[in-house]
């Protein structure tokens, strides 16, 4: 052995030492002193590609498991290491190839056949979600639940069902619990969401209701996890009842820190007052945005897995629009890519799956109007952008006089474009803890169906930090 | 003197100054972790990449550090590296390594704030071999000279003292062999904002008594009178980080006036959002599509209410103010 692949061994020798004492930076160290002595061999770079994935530093771990790989594309550990790093940066399918690969020069390796497999799940679960998914191939968390025998402590002071059923009271009781940052019992939620998916389930994707002549509804935009302002609008507006009809157009959760508080509100009085309260979806009752935005991060961490599992599926049963009087048409992000949908196609949409990447359902959750005619790429890189042209067209077609819609954040809560046809509302004041924007919620008389705008600003919140990513109140500033 | 009183108000918003160090490294560790741009050694101060950031966070992050080092670099290489670099509150800022190792070093880098966060800084560097070694490479006698607020080196030098203490700086640098007569770069993110205006005035005008060839880069919030502003002044109240220089933070225009009147000869300002869409397309395009960003409108408001101004006196005729995005 040459002189400077003798020293190189021994730098190795030392890094792995380290790295068996948990030293990962002198490890890293002299990894890369090993590497500098002798940069053609594969091993190095290959544990220095370990030390790194310990360090969480996965970019680094992968670019050392691929230059091993380009010296000695034999080095199965290469492979190994490559896959690991592939999936600490979740990309699945990528660390999927690099298993395969092992398993077939090793067909008696145990362990690889085992990570093989665990990938190969999540690969799979990954493209069932994608797929257009059926109830049949798709289990449900209520199927492995047993809520009947699911018992509550004794200790615990806080809220339950009378009967399984929501009352008035417990809605009082659960709301004044939460304003205290208080739990309820994962019964209660379980049974909440479980009766939530069952009358969710049997409603239509477009809901269609006619208000008499003395009716009002109020219709509140995004809310996201702001359980206070929530909270608020009651306070100013009247709690949720017969004579005081709501609909929340989507977004109750993800950013704001109470997520969910805000949801389980959301339904309870959506269970209590079933025809007088409603709900429609939002872009963020989905897995992408509840995974990235928070929601997800708050259920795993207030509940478990599984709980956060349910809620998805409840999230799939949402509909996606309501027909108010045959006059207004209400959804959480706007109208279409193309021309010519009806409301009979809306009708029609199966909507029990995560919206696809394009279409009328993707539309309704993801578009954004804009001033000039026509239709342009969206800026948020879904959808499209659609102007006054298409919205009069729409109407027209559809014997409808305005939508209402919300998904984007306003100064002012609200905002009438496309000549008084396309209105917006959002209801989530200074929203992130920094935009300072006003909510506002609008009332439509079922006499005149006239939108009448009121707003609001946001009131004080414990500071709590949402569960995925730290407050921007913390990194206010970019300091 | 008399005795001080323990915790006075002073000491709470000084406190809270010297914690947005952590929140600036912080974000960066996970900002350059997710891919956004590579540091390899900012691990060696923070070693968890800790909770995630919101994508709006990452991206306004990504505009500035790659906004402030392309500025920088492009001193650097005016210069041909015959130049000094003097980073002000540069907290555990890991440009050095950088330049180190892109070869773009100055004649001698030299980093201020706080002595707590220096003596922090120190120690990760005596105690990590990376960070260390560069320093012990580039230095001709076998030891630093070292303390608990300063170690020096030749090409680099860290000091521990208030910015506010104009007499202290100047006497310090010069005590580690600043050389007024080499043009230098001054650097400062998010540092003036937190001292009051005759405060910073004093700062800027020093360093253009001092130097006669020179850059300044500040990198801090701007167009704060709305309601962004507004909101952000108050969230940071909240946290006892007062904003007592936000007067200058106006407008772009108010943060120019601030060099133009302390003696420097011309100035330039860009908001975030202009100079986000100044970087090179191809990065852009590959670090947008490292996260969804679901709300555009949040990280054009948080750009906005940012900016990088730029400063020089250029008595040696370089061209110091060709130099832009």
């Amino acid at each position: 052995m040459a002189e400077e692949d003798k020293s190189a061994e021994l730098l190795k020798e030392k890094a792995n030492n380290y790295f068996k004492d948990k030293d990962y930076d002198n490890a890293i160290k002299y990894y890369s002193e090993a590497v500098e002595a002798n940069p053609t061999n594969a091993v190095y770079y290959s544990n220095r590609s370990l030390a790194y994935l310990r360090t969480e530093c996965y970019g680094y771990a992968l670019a050392d498991a691929t230059k091993a790989l380009e010296i000695d594309k034999n080095y199965i550990k290469g492979y190994y290491r490559r896959a690991t790093s592939n999936m600490a940066l979740g990309k699945f399918k990528a660390a999927l190839k690099d298993y395969e690969t092992v398993v077939k020069v090793r067909p008696n390796d145990k362990d690889a056949k085992m990570k093989y497999q665990e990938c190969n799940k999540i690969v799979k679960q990954k493209a069932f979600e994608k797929a257009i998914a059926s109830d049949e191939i798709k289990k449900s968390v209520v199927d492995s639940l047993d809520i009947e025998n699911m018992t509550i402590e004794d200790e615990y002071t806080g809220p339950k069902l009378e009967d399984g059923k929501v009352t008035a009271k417990f809605m009082n009781d659960m709301v004044e619990w939460f304003k205290d940052q208080k739990k309820i019992h994962r019964k209660c939620a379980y049974q909440i969401l479980i009766s939530a998916k069952d009358l969710l389930s049997k409603l239509p994707s477009l809901v269609e209701i006619t208000l008499k002549e003395t009716e009002k509804i109020t219709i509140c935009g995004d809310t996201h996890g702001q359980f206070y302002d929530l909270l608020h609008i009651f306070n100013l507006n009247g709690l949720p009842s017969p004579a005081n009809p709501y609909l929340f157009n989507g977004d109750f959760v993800d950013r704001g820190s109470f997520s969910l508080e805000v949801i389980l509100t959301l339904f309870g009085y959506k269970l209590l007052y079933p025809d007088c309260f409603f709900l429609l979806r939002g872009n963020h009752e989905t897995d992408n945005m509840n995974q990235m935005y928070g929601f997800e991060g708050e259920i795993k961490a207030k509940y478990t897995a599984q709980m956060f599992q349910l809620f998805s599926e409840v999230f799939q049963w949402l509909p996606l629009c309501q027909c108010i009087s045959g006059k207004v048409l209400v959804m959480h992000g706007g109208l279409f890519s193309e021309d010519g949908v009806t409301l009979d196609d809306l009708r029609k949409i199966e909507r029990n799956r995560q919206p696809p990447d394009s279409g009328p359902m993707c539309d309704l959750l993801w578009s954004d109007p804009q001033p000039q005619n026509g239709r342009s790429v969206s800026k948020r890189g879904v959808s499209c952008q659609f102007g006054p042209d298409v919205t009069e067209r729409f109407l027209t077609e559809n014997k409808l006089d305005f939508i209402i819609r919300s998904h984007e954040v306003k100064p002012e809560g609200y905002e009438v474009t496309h000549n008084g046809k396309c209105i917006t509302v959002f209801s989530a004041p200074n929203y992130c803890d920094q935009m300072g924007n006003k909510g506002a919620y609008i009332h439509l008389r079922g006499s005149d169906l006239k939108p009448e705008f009121h707003q609001f600003t946001a009131v004080p919140h414990p500071n709590v930090k949402p569960m995925a990513y730290a407050n921007s109140l913390m990194q206010m500033g970019m300091m | 003197m008399a005795a001080r009183q323990p915790f006075t108000d002073s000491d709470t918003a000084d406190e809270a100054v010297r914690a947005t160090c952590d929140d600036a490294t912080t974000c960066k560790r996970f900002a350059s972790s997710k891919g956004y741009w590579k540091d390899p050694y900012i691990q060696y101060f923070v070693r968890s990449v800790g909770e995630r950031k919101a994508p709006e966070i990452n991206r306004g992050y990504y505009a500035r550090v790659r906004g402030v080092n392309n500025l920088l670099d492009k001193f650097v290489r005016k210069t041909d590296c015959n130049c000094q670099i003097i980073n002000l509150g540069a907290g555990l800022d890991t440009t050095f390594w950088r330049l180190k190792d892109e070869n773009l070093m100055p004649k001698k880098y030299f980093e201020v704030d706080f002595p707590t966060v220096v003596a922090r800084k120190i120690h990760n560097i005596k105690t990590k071999p990376p960070l260390s070694k560069p320093l012990i490479e580039t230095h001709s006698s076998d030891s630093l000279l070292l303390d608990g607020h300063s170690l020096d080196s030749d090409r680099y030098c860290i000091i521990g003292l208030d910015l506010r203490d104009v007499v202290t700086l100047d006497e310090k640098l010069r005590r580690f062999q600043l050389n007024p007569e080499l043009p230098t770069l001054l650097l400062s993110e998010c540092v003036l904002v937190y001292m009051n205006p005759a405060q910073s005035s004093k700062l800027l005008h020093w360093a253009a008594e001092t130097f006669h060839t020179a850059m300044f880069i500040n990198y801090e919030q701007a167009n704060m009178v709305d309601r962004f502003g507004q909101v952000m002044v108050e969230n940071l109240r909240r946290r006892q980080c007062n904003l007592a220089g936000v007067e200058a933070c106006r407008s772009l225009d108010s943060q120019k006036e601030r060099f133009l009147q302390t003696g420097w000869e011309h100035a330039d300002a860009l908001d975030m959002m202009t100079v986000y869409g100044l970087l090179p397309q191809d990065d852009l395009a590959r670090i947008e599509s490292l996260e969804f960003l679901d709300e555009k409108e949040l990280l054009q408001q948080l750009l906005q209410h940012y900016c990088i101004c730029w400063a020089n006196k250029d008595k040696l005729r370089l061209g110091l103010s060709q130099l832009s995005f």
